[in-house]
This record gives C-alpha cells, sequence and structure tokens, in this order.
C-alpha cells in the first residue's frame, strides 16, 4: 500500500470524525437551542404555526418574572446546590474506599456484596417512597436539606460504588504489589497511587451524582415542603393544571441549568482527563 | 472479626431507623404543630390558590389572621402534584394539615376528612348552588365547601362563526357536528379537546360524562352499581366519535393537558372547545393569545335530554386530625366571604361560588362569562366522584380513547367499560 | 490454607473501607425496601384516618397475572429497555470514540455532554411536548418547511410512534452520562497498545476489535448494567408526554407501579409491580454481568 493512499485515507477518517463531531453538537444542542429561544418568547407566537419568529416576540420578560416572582428559585438553587455538593462529597468519600475494599482487599464475597449493593438500586423510587417518607416524618425531618442529601447520598453511592470498582477491578495488580514492597501501606497505596490514576471515572462518578442530586423530583416532592424545596420543584410550578407557562418555566430551567455548567466548565478536564497512561503502564 | 462487628453496627443502625417508623405520630412536627397556627394545603397559582397565595385579598387576609390571633401556614405545591403529596401522607396514616384543597377526592381520601358543612352558617351554605355540594358529599356526609363555581361550557370564537354564517352557538348535538364540519377549514378544525390523559376530572372519560347526560344517562345505579352500558352511554361516546369525524384537531388524542388543547385555541387554529371558567381570564391576555376580544362562551349544545356539564369540584375540606377545628372553618368561612369572593372573581378570573357575588352586576360585567356558567349550572353537572373515581375514569377513559381511534365501536367499548368498572368496584367491597 | 500478613492487613482494612458505606445504605435503605416487599403481600387500605394492612398471600402477585395492562406493560418495558440499551451504549460509545480522538478534546464539547443531561427532567419533558405537538410544535414546523412533510404529524397518535419518541427522548436524555463514562474508560486504554498494534500492521478497526473493546469491556458492563437499571425506571417523560396512552400504548413498568399505587391507592398491589420490576432488573443485570465476565481463568496466588 502507498504512502499516499494512507494518508488520503487519514484525510478521509479525519473528515469523518469532524462530521460526527458536529452531530454530535446538533443532537445534543439542538432541543436546547430551541429551549433558550423558547424562553425569550411570547407563548401566543409559540402556539402560532409556524412559530413566529418576528422581532417584536422577543422578550426578556420570561426572565424577570422567573426571578421577581419565584423568590423560590434562588432558594431552590442553593438547596440543590447544598444537597447536590452534599451528597457527591459523602458518596465519593465513602463510596471510593468501599469500591477499593470490594474489588481489590480480598472482603469475603465481594462480588456477591457489590451486587447486592447495586440491587439496592433495582427497586423503583416509588415503591420505597411512602415507607421511606412514613420514616423520615416519624423522625421529624421533613423538609430538611440533610435528610433529602442523605436520602440522595442512598441512591448515589450504589452507582458511585459500582463505577469505582468496575475501574478498580481493571487497575493491573503490579502496581499495588511494587507499592507493597516499597513499605506503602494499605491506605497509603490506596491514597497516593489508586485514586491519583483514577481521575477520570471519580469524574464521571461525581458528575453523576452531582446532576442527579441536582436533578432529583419525586422524592424532593415527597419529602420537602416549602424551606428545603430544590429546584425541579421550583420548575414544576410553571406546569398547573389549566396552564402551562411555558416561557417562564424554559427560563427557570435555563437558569437552573447554568451552575451545573458553570461547574462543568470549570472542572472540565477533570471530567474526564488523558493524563492516565502513563502511569498506568505501571 | 470485624466483619462482625461492622454487621452488627449496621444492622444496629438499620434497627434504629426501622424502629423510627413504629414511633408515634406525636413525635413529628407537622405544620399544625404551634397551637395557633393553621396548616393550609392547596395548589399554587396560576391554579386557584388561596388568598395571600394568589394575588388577592391579601390585605384582607393578614387583617383576618390578626383578627382571630392565627397564623396561616402555606404548604403548596403545583396543581399536578397535589395529590401525590396527599395520597402519600395518607397512605403513612397521618394528615398534617388543617386545611386541605380537594379536587374530585372527597370520597377516595373521607376517612381522613372532617364534615363541617353543617357547622357553616346558614346564609354561607343557601348562597351556594346546593349541588355544588354532591361532589363533597360521601356516605351522607358533607365534607367540603366548593370556592369556584367550575363547569365546563362552551367556548367558541365569535370571528371564526360569522365568517361561516353562523350567528349564534350550537344549541344542540345536530348543530354541534354541523358547525365544527363547517369550521373546520382554511387549515383550521372546528373543535379541539383533550383526550390524552383518560382519568381524571377533565380527562377523557370525565368529558364522556358530560356527553352522558346530555344524553340522559348516568353512571351509577341507586345500590352504586355501573349503569352506563345503555343507548344514552353508547350514544354519548358515538357523538364524540362523529365529532372527531366532523373536524376535531386529530391531535386532541395526543393532547395530556387542557393546556395542550388551549392553545389551540388561543392561537385561533381551532373554533370551539370545551372549557373551564378558569381559562377565560389567559384567553384575554395578549401575551399568550392570539384571540382576544373574540372570545364567546355558552352553555354546551343539548342531546336528547338538554344540555348538561360536570363539576370541577375545586373544594377546601378540614383534616380529621386538626387541633382547631372551628379555626379552620373560621378560614374556609373566611375564604368564603362575599368581599373575598368577589376580589378573588375580579382579580384571578376563578368565579366565586356565591350565587348573590356571581349575580354581583361588577362580577358579571368584568366576567361576562359568570352568566353562562349560572345558565350551565341550571342543568345537570355531576362529576361521579366515588372513591374509585380515578381507577373508575381511567378504565372507562382507556376505552373510550379505543373507540375514538377506531379500534372499537362505541357499543364494544361502552360494554367494555362497564366490565371493567364492576369489576373495580367488586374488589373494593 | 495459612494467609500472609500481608493478605490479612488487607482484608481487614477492606472491611474498614466497606463499613461506611453499607452503615449508611442499610440505615437509609433497608427498612423501606424489605417494607416494599412486605407491602406487596398485603393488602393496604385507608379507613378511618389511618391505615389497615392484611397479609393476603400473594394475592397482588397471583392478580398480576391475569391483569392484561400489566402484561401489555411488561412487553413494552422489555422492548423499551432492550432498545434503550444498545441504542445509549452503542451511540454512547460512538461519542466517546470522537471525543477521545485528538480532534474532539476540546473542553467545548465535553461541556455539550453535560448540558442535555443537566435539564431538570420535568422541564425536558415539557420541552418535548412542545417539540412534538401536532400542531404548534417545533418539529412538524422544522420538517414541513424542510419539504419532508406534507402535512403537521400527530406524532404521539399512533402507538409504535408514540412509543419510537419516548424511547427517542430518553436516549438523548441518557446518552451523555453513558458516553462520560466510556470516555474515562478509553482514557485507561494505553497508547502504547494501540502503536504495538499498528506496528504489527492492524487496520483501525482491527485496533478496535482487539485493543479498543478488550480494554473496554469493564466499562461497557458498567454500562450495560447501569442503563438496564435505569430503563427499567422511566418515568417523568411518560408522565408529561402521554400519561401512558394513546389506549395504554406507552404504559411501562414504573408507570404502571405510579398509577396503581398513587392514582389508585391500590398500595399493596402497586409494590408488587415495584418488586417485578425489581426481579427483572436483578435478572437482566446479573445476565449481563455474567455474559460480560472476562472469560479468563483466575490463577490463584
Amino acid at each position: 500500500m502507498s504512502f499516499a493512499s494512507a494518508r488520503s485515507r487519514d484525510r478521509g477518517f479525519r473528515v469523518l470524525v469532524v462530521v460526527g463531531l458536529i452531530l454530535f453538537v446538533v443532537w445534543s444542542a439542538a432541543p436546547i437551542l430551541w429551549l433558550i429561544v423558547s424562553s425569550l418568547m411570547q407563548q401566543q407566537a409559540l402556539i402560532v404555526q409556524p412559530p413566529d419568529f418576528s422581532l417584536g416576540n422577543f422578550t426578556l420578560e420570561n426572565f424577570t418574572e422567573v426571578i421577581v416572582s419565584a423568590a423560590a428559585l434562588g432558594r431552590g438553587i442553593l438547596n440543590s446546590f447544598i444537597v447536590a455538593l452534599f451528597s457527591t462529597a459523602v458518596a465519593l468519600v465513602i463510596g471510593a474506599p468501599a469500591a477499593y475494599a470490594l474489588a481489590r482487599l480480598a472482603v469475603p464475597r465481594a462480588n456477591a456484596l457489590a451486587f447486592l449493593v447495586l440491587a439496592t438500586q433495582m427497586l423503583p423510587g416509588i415503591a420505597i417512597a411512602i415507607p421511606l417518607f412514613l420514616v423520615i416524618s416519624r423522625l421529624g425531618l421533613i423538609d430538611n436539606v440533610l435528610a433529602l442529601g442523605l436520602v440522595y447520598l442512598s441512591f448515589n453511592l450504589p452507582i458511585v460504588i459500582w463505577i469505582l470498582r468496575g475501574f478498580f477491578l481493571a487497575i493491573p495488580e503490579g502496581i499495588e504489589k511494587a507499592a507493597a514492597v516499597d513499605g506503602a501501606g494499605v491506605v497509603g497505596t490506596f491514597l497516593h497511587i489508586v485514586l491519583p490514576i483514577s481521575i477520570p471515572p471519580l469524574g464521571a462518578a461525581a458528575v453523576f451524582a452531582f446532576v442527579e442530586a441536582w436533578n432529583e423530583f419525586f422524592f424532593a416532592l415527597i419529602l420537602t415542603r416549602q424551606d428545603a424545596q430544590t429546584v425541579p420543584l421550583v420548575i414544576a410550578q410553571f406546569a398547573g393544571q389549566y396552564q402551562t407557562l411555558f416561557g417562564q418555566m424554559m427560563a427557570a430551567a435555563a437558569i437552573s441549568i447554568a451552575p451545573v455548567i458553570a461547574l462543568a466548565i470549570i472542572f472540565r478536564n477533570q471530567i474526564v482527563r488523558g493524563f492516565a497512561d502513563g502511569m498506568m503502564k505501571g | 472479626m470485624s466483619l462482625k462487628l461492622t454487621r452488627r453496627n449496621a444492622l444496629t443502625g438499620a434497627a434504629a431507623l426501622g424502629a423510627a417508623s413504629l414511633l408515634p405520630n406525636g413525635f413529628s412536627r407537622p405544620a399544625a404543630a404551634q397551637d395557633s397556627t393553621l396548616g393550609v394545603f392547596g395548589p399554587l397559582p396560576p391554579d386557584p390558590a388561596p388568598p395571600g397565595a394568589a394575588k388577592f385579598a391579601g390585605a384582607e387576609f393578614d387583617a383576618w389572621k390578626a383578627a382571630n390571633g392565627a397564623d396561616v401556614k402555606y404548604d403548596l405545591v403545583a396543581w399536578p402534584q397535589l395529590h401525590d403529596r396527599m395520597a402519600t401522607a395518607f397512605a403513612s396514616g397521618s394528615a398534617p394539615w388543617d386545611v386541605m384543597y380537594n379536587c374530585g377526592w372527597v370520597p377516595e381520601f373521607e376517612s381522613f376528612l372532617l364534615p363541617f358543612v353543617d357547622d357553616l352558617p346558614k346564609e354561607l351554605v343557601d348562597d351556594m348552588p346546593g349541588s355544588s355540594f354532591s361532589t363533597v358529599t360521601w356516605n351522607g356526609k358533607r365534607y367540603g365547601a366548593i370556592f369556584t363555581l367550575s363547569l365546563l361550557t362552551l367556548f367558541y370564537n365569535k370571528e371564526h362563526l360569522d365568517e361561516a354564517g353562523l350567528g349564534a352557538p350550537p344549541k344542540d348535538w345536530d348543530e354541534f357536528l354541523r358547525y365544527t364540519k363547517e369550521l373546520t377549514r382554511d387549515g383550521r378544525y372546528g373543535f379541539v379537546s383533550n383526550y390524552g390523559d383518560p382519568a381524571g376530572i377533565g380527562g377523557t372519560a370525565s368529558y364522556w360524562m358530560a356527553f352522558l347526560q346530555q344524553a340522559g344517562g348516568t353512571m351509577y345505579a341507586e345500590d352504586g352499581s355501573p349503569a352506563f352500558n345503555t343507548e344514552a352511554g353508547v350514544a354519548a361516546l358515538q357523538m364524540m366519535i362523529d365529532l372527531q369525524a366532523a373536524g376535531t384537531d386529530p391531535g386532541s388524542i395526543s393532547y395530556v393537558g387542557i393546556n395542550d388543547a388551549t392553545n389551540v385555541l388561543l392561537s385561533g387554529r381551532a373554533s370551539m372547545m370545551m372549557n373551564w371558567p378558569f381559562m377565560w381570564k389567559p384567553a384575554q391576555d395578549p401575551k399568550g393569545s392570539q384571540v382576544v376580544g373574540k372570545l364567546a362562551a355558552s352553555v354546551l349544545p343539548a342531546g336528547p335530554a338538554g344540555t348538561a356539564s360536570i363539576d370541577g369540584t375545586d373544594a377546601w375540606t378540614i383534616g380529621k386530625s386538626t387541633k382547631d377545628a372551628e379555626k379552620a372553618r373560621k378560614l374556609i368561612e373566611f375564604y368564603l366571604d362575599p368581599a373575598i369572593q368577589k376580589k378573588q372573581a375580579l382579580d384571578t378570573g376563578w368565579l366565586p361560588i356565591r350565587l348573590s357575588v356571581l349575580n354581583d352586576p361588577d362580577v358579571q360585567a368584568t366576567m361576562p362569562l359568570a352568566k353562562v356558567v349560572l345558565d350551565q349550572a341550571q342543568h345537570p353537572y355531576d362529576s361521579f366522584v366515588t372513591p374509585d373515581y380515578n381507577e373508575i375514569s381511567q378504565a372507562v377513559g382507556t376505552e373510550i380513547q379505543k373507540a375514538l381511534q377506531g379500534q372499537k365501536t362505541a357499543a364494544e367499548a361502552i360494554a367494555e367499560a362497564e366490565t371493567l368498572a364492576s369489576a373495580i368496584i367488586a374488589r373494593r367491597g | 490454607m495459612s494467609s500472609t500478613s500481608f493478605e490479612r492487613r488487607r482484608r481487614r482494612a477492606g472491611l474498614l473501607f466497606v463499613a461506611p458505606a453499607a452503615i449508611v445504605l442499610l440505615a437509609i435503605l433497608a427498612y423501606p425496601i424489605v417494607e416494599s416487599f412486605i407491602l406487596s403481600t398485603q393488602s393496604v387500605r385507608l379507613v378511618a384516618g389511618g391505615v389497615t394492612k392484611e397479609w393476603n398471600s400473594f394475592a397482588n402477585y397471583i392478580r398480576l397475572a391475569g391483569d392484561e395492562t400489566f402484561r401489555r406493560a411488561v412487553v413494552n418495558t422489555m422492548i423499551f429497555s432492550f432498545g434503550e440499551v444498545a441504542l445509549v451504549v452503542s451511540i454512547g460509545l460512538a461519542v466517546a470514540l470522537l471525543l477521545n480522538h485528538p480532534l474532539g478534546r476540546w473542553g467545548f464539547f465535553r461541556i455539550m455532554l453535560v448540558v442535555p443531561w443537566a435539564i431538570a427532567p420535568v422541564a425536558n419533558a415539557v420541552l418535548w411536548k412542545w417539540i412534538l405537538n401536532s400542531n404548534y410544535g417545533i418539529l412538524n414546523g422544522l420538517l414541513k418547511s424542510l419539504g419532508l412533510i406534507e402535512y403537521y404529524q400527530v406524532w404521539l397518535a399512533r402507538p409504535w410512534s408514540a412509543f419510537g419518541f419516548l424511547l427517542l427522548i430518553d436516549v438523548w436524555k441518557s446518552v451523555p452520562f453513558i458516553a462520560l463514562l466510556l470516555l474515562a474508560g478509553l482514557q485507561r486504554v494505553p497508547q502504547s497498545l494501540y502503536k504495538a498494534a499498528y506496528m504489527d500492521g492492524a487496520g483501525r478497526w482491527q485496533a478496535f476489535r482487539h485493543v479498543t473493546l478488550p480494554t473496554m469491556r469493564s466499562a461497557l458492563a458498567i454500562a450495560v448494567v447501569l442503563q438496564t437499571i435505569w430503563s427499567l425506571r422511566v418515568f417523568e417523560i411518560i408522565f408529561v408526554l402521554t400519561r401512558g396512552g394513546p389506549a395504554d400504548a406507552t404504559v411501562l413498568m414504573n408507570f404502571l407501579a405510579y398509577r396503581v399505587t398513587f392514582n389508585f391507592l391500590d398500595i399493596g398491589y402497586g409494590a408488587a409491580i415495584a418488586n417485578i420490576i425489581f426481579a427483572l432488573t436483578f435478572l437482566l443485570a446479573i445476565t449481563y454481568v455474567w455474559l460480560m465476565q472476562p472469560r479468563k481463568r483466575r490463577i490463584s496466588s
């Protein structure tokens, strides 16, 4: 095979990648774009066929009304932030060691135990809603942000463990043996060898736990009242029985993704990063 | 060794929480715990929220609280989530609110409610349409006070009717069908509805119940057993099928909420719709409506037995475990005070329930709809709520959807619906 | 067998490592899970301002067998689950491969990955309901202006079309996380392996098959199992877009469990449906785990 044809095949592949990336952006962004456009329009312009995009129909009113009328949104964002941060941080701090132990530390029946942990998430949430409500209300913890955070922790923790365990299992055993020979204890090996090469799965697990807690609706609905309300409940308020204030709902949704996107921008290099290679060769 | 320790710790923890479920309810702190605080559960605006939560009668509400030495703590959620929250609380054996909103759920939640209507002042009860109590009565006891007269009437686009040379709104089923056909033109539909959600008040089954009563039928016999597999029951469904063929927006079967269908009316792409009084005011708002000033309303077209409608049944009720039933009742009396009722009508567009306020000239001038709804209230408007209402309307509505989609004839669907309804009632015993 | 002190130390540390997570899960979830199972064997009624529960000897489960809506929900759920897992994992893998390519490493792409997922599901469902509306939806408007359809379509009226759109929306919402997970997996494939493969004259496809896929096995297994769990719990989009309709065509099991529990207050029966979901998820997950286990002989030390 000639050098030239290899290079042109290479160029063909790059074109394929670029087309794929464009498709990916369009696929992900198109509905979001529509969300943003409709949050900037009056409802009467959106219910006609086709939507009336004349300049006069664009307005910031949806945003101003959401911000003015719903002091709840600010509180909702704060509550969501506390709940998400708390459940994510704790899930990682206690989930990572558990995952490591179940992967590498000769815990008896580790496979079964790991599966049991995951199995706690196989019963749909609505089935445990009523008993959980009962417990939390008898403890007087309804409308308590940390109680909600604990409930989310119990939902996220098994997933975090399951994700991290899978990745820890794939670490070559040589790395830990070498560390042990060098005199490192189990904790030291975990902290200084295993965690640093596991940033990508840790990042994925963290993003998962955060977003799930940020957006969870059903348990927030039954376990909070006014004070601990999280963002999804505030957003749901715009969809009533007789009317859906669509523009305002989309405006509230746009505002509520902003903090998550800001975090994604700050941590974009931690979410997934490609430095594992050098360390993996061990 | 460590393992055992771990397990023991863990089990202790689990046991602690498990034991919590056995604690008496008093350990918790429901919204109503402080003596002078009333906990009120209801919907958030734009659905019919109470004074102080929706934008009306705020000052009067503050004055009432001061005068009665009562604080009121609102626990409000969006309407679609109301039932879930109540179901969760009741299923855990607690009713943590003094006053709560109910919408056709009184028979279902009866055992958590306090019958209080007999204690209301006579002049108040006499000022409400007698039939408004039918959906809040169960086993002979009256558990609620409706606070807004909410009946389905016919909303229509005057401009479209004029263009088609149709002067007055349709009076009977034949005209209804003919109008629908003639108004279906220029890319518009004569009629639109929301048949996507079979269950609940405002669902497919409930629309059919309006037609059922227009045809002279009823849902239940005296003994409570289903009695709708009759000529009237089939005729009602056949009317819906015929309307469909005459020019109902084919999207109607996919609209799960009334707002999905209302948008079609408000964009001027449908000419007629059965709708609730609440929608009148938003329809006059140019930000959300293309038909400002073009809508009119009339009583629903008459079937073989005349006109008839269904009741939206928005009511205030009192929780059984309230510590201060009297103050709770006083609060409801305040909500139903003539002055508050008038503000409710003028500021929010939700009609009052008091006949004196409905007939108030100011109210009728601002809400021309009031007269139409009062007319409609002269005729039957039973919503046939029972403890099984959700389940039965789900089953019946699903059969109606099948008929609307042509999978079954009207007679087959109604026969099957009655079989299903009988089974549901038998199961409850 | 006598274990070395190295192993003993690791086992003891392992138990300590597992303990906090185990305590948290047991303390919060043990009671609700057990109670849910007990409820499924009871007839639960709201009577006299309280709740009565009576053991009904698995009558709920027996009733399920004759429930036509339930049977339909099971079939729908299985189709939905297999379809969703296949689509999400393959699209997710494609996206992960794209973003792992040098051209795809721009941070913008990773942010694009988070966005669809970060929208509150409530708002997402309403957004899609409006997009798909048969009268004023933007999808109809777009397709018509492109000349692809002549008349506005009622996307959610026909059973298979409604089902397909629900699937599409859920796939759209689920791809980002699975892609992220697989991307994390891809980044652990040592570049040296590729170099070696190319040196041996392997093409791109061969490198993918023999280097990428085997190293990704555990990440793929995680993705498949997690997506299976989530696909059996789909709820929000059905609640907002179709309510299971038209005529129960899009009823999935979790939606049915919700309807029975919270709308019909038939709590025991709802719990029985939920427990069937649990059993089904469990079986599927364990099958997938078994299928995707590396078939290697374990060398015991």
